[in-house]
């Protein structure tokens, strides 16, 4: 849905940085002020979600312990408080990513909605060196991942640090099938909280594809939501572990466990290579990122928060 | 506070294996989900945030995958084997 209105351009930590020049970074952005909706693409074959907020796979044994999922209504970011410098948590003792029983499931009809809209990512660093993580569509041409995927920082490896070289995504992959095949993008965004201070608070970052893929896969929405709203939601994750079968997508979801002003905090199974997934919520049957996969913790894994400076940010590279 | 963990991956005949998984599955702070791809020469690196114990897995789709426990002592880089089975 075009507007014609511009989100402010946050400031401070938030600030906006791409990996391309000021000018060629801003003739990409959209303007708009609405709250982003979902969209199925082309043919989606969704499957219902669940009714206790999960989506609905196969082999997947529901949600570790009760989750009581609240009232749904369609996404609202008028009225969210200033949540401004709040305190960020205590740090874990020991980092574990799978906690207790395993409880990720293989997702096999990956060119269906929602499963096409991840995408698998080689990630080529400014030193050659190759990683693997997440992406998931928000636009037609743009993709949220973490800031770690896109912009290396503190790596004490010389040459490493900075924009990454490029990034091949490949939507809704399942080992060597490509669905929608595979693009190749060197244009990247992320804020000064990431690039400069390396501050995991700020770590998220998107990959602009110079194709309009997303149009076919469809995309999720996303919005700025409360703690009451957000520690009564269940959060699904799915992507594309290291520890399974190359480029096999794996699922999972929990009730959120605790939210600080910046981070959101879930016992939702993850491991290396999953960075940069969505954290979704499902609202009648529409799928809305609540944050962006980037830790593996002690007790819990966590993504960055999608509070309102991000979700400009994200209206602002969403294309 | 850095400090890199760097290594190699190798199968059960010893020999080097490329394009293999290598991440951490624990560690003394939350540690960023993404995974190395082992070149060529079956080498890694990683990054080690703070001083502490870590453990690394290696994966790959030809063998079993294998986890080594790192000790991180200040700066100093720390080299490792990870044998598949």
């Amino acid at each position: 849905m075009a507007t014609s209105k511009k989100l402010p351009v946050p400031k401070g930590g938030h600030a906006p940085l791409s990996s391309l020049s000021q000018e060629a970074a801003e003739a990409t952005s959209p303007t708009s002020t609405d709250s982003r909706p979902p969209a199925e693409g082309k043919n989606p074959k969704t499957k219902k979600s669940r009714k206790d907020g999960a989506e609905d796979v196969a082999g997947f044994k529901g949600l570790k312990g009760a989750a009581k999922v609240e009232s749904l209504k369609a996404p609202k970011t008028s009225n969210l408080k200033d949540i401004g410098e709040a305190s960020f948590g205590k740090p874990r003792a020991k980092a574990e990513i799978v906690h207790g029983v395993d409880n990720r499931v293989k997702i096999n009809n990956t060119a269906d909605y929602p499963w096409r809209v991840h995408a698998s990512l080689l990630i080529t660093a400014a030193d050659g060196s190759n990683w693997i993580g997440t992406g998931w569509f928000i636009g037609p041409h743009t993709l949220m991942t973490a800031g770690h995927c896109v912009y290396i920082k503190n790596s004490g490896k010389p040459g490493r640090d900075g924009w990454v070289r490029s990034i091949d995504v490949m939507p809704g992959r399942n080992g060597s099938s490509l669905p929608y095949g595979k693009v190749t993008s060197k244009n990247f965004r992320t804020v000064a909280g990431w690039a400069n201070s390396g501050d995991e608070n700020f770590d998220y970052g998107a990959i602009i594809i110079p194709s309009e893929l997303g149009n076919t896969t469809g995309w999720f929405g996303f919005g700025v939501y409360s703690d009451a709203t957000l520690k009564a939601s269940v959060g699904n994750i799915s992507g594309y572990p290291g520890d399974k079968p190359t480029g096999t997508q794996w699922y999972d979801a929990h009730k959120i466990d605790s939210v600080n002003a910046r981070k959101v905090y879930y016992d939702i199974d993850t491991v290396g290579g999953q960075s940069g997934s969505g954290v979704y919520r499902i609202i009648n049957g529409g799928r809305y990122g609540i944050a962006i996969h980037a830790y593996g913790g002690a007790t819990t894994n966590s993504g960055t928060r999608i509070v309102t400076p991000v979700f400009q940010n994200m209206v602002n590279w969403k294309a | 506070m850095a400090s890199v963990i760097s290594g190699i991956v190798l199968g059960p005949d010893g020999e080097p294996v490329p394009n293999a998984r290598v991440y951490f599955t624990s560690g003394p702070v939350p540690l960023p989900e993404i995974a190395a791809i082992t070149d060529d020469r079956g080498e890694f690196s990683l990054t080690a945030p703070v001083p502490g114990e870590y453990v690394i897995q290696g994966a790959s789709d030809e063998f079993t995958s294998r986890s080594s426990k790192v000790k991180v002592k200040g700066k100093s880089p720390v080299r490792i084997e990870l044998p598949l089975k």
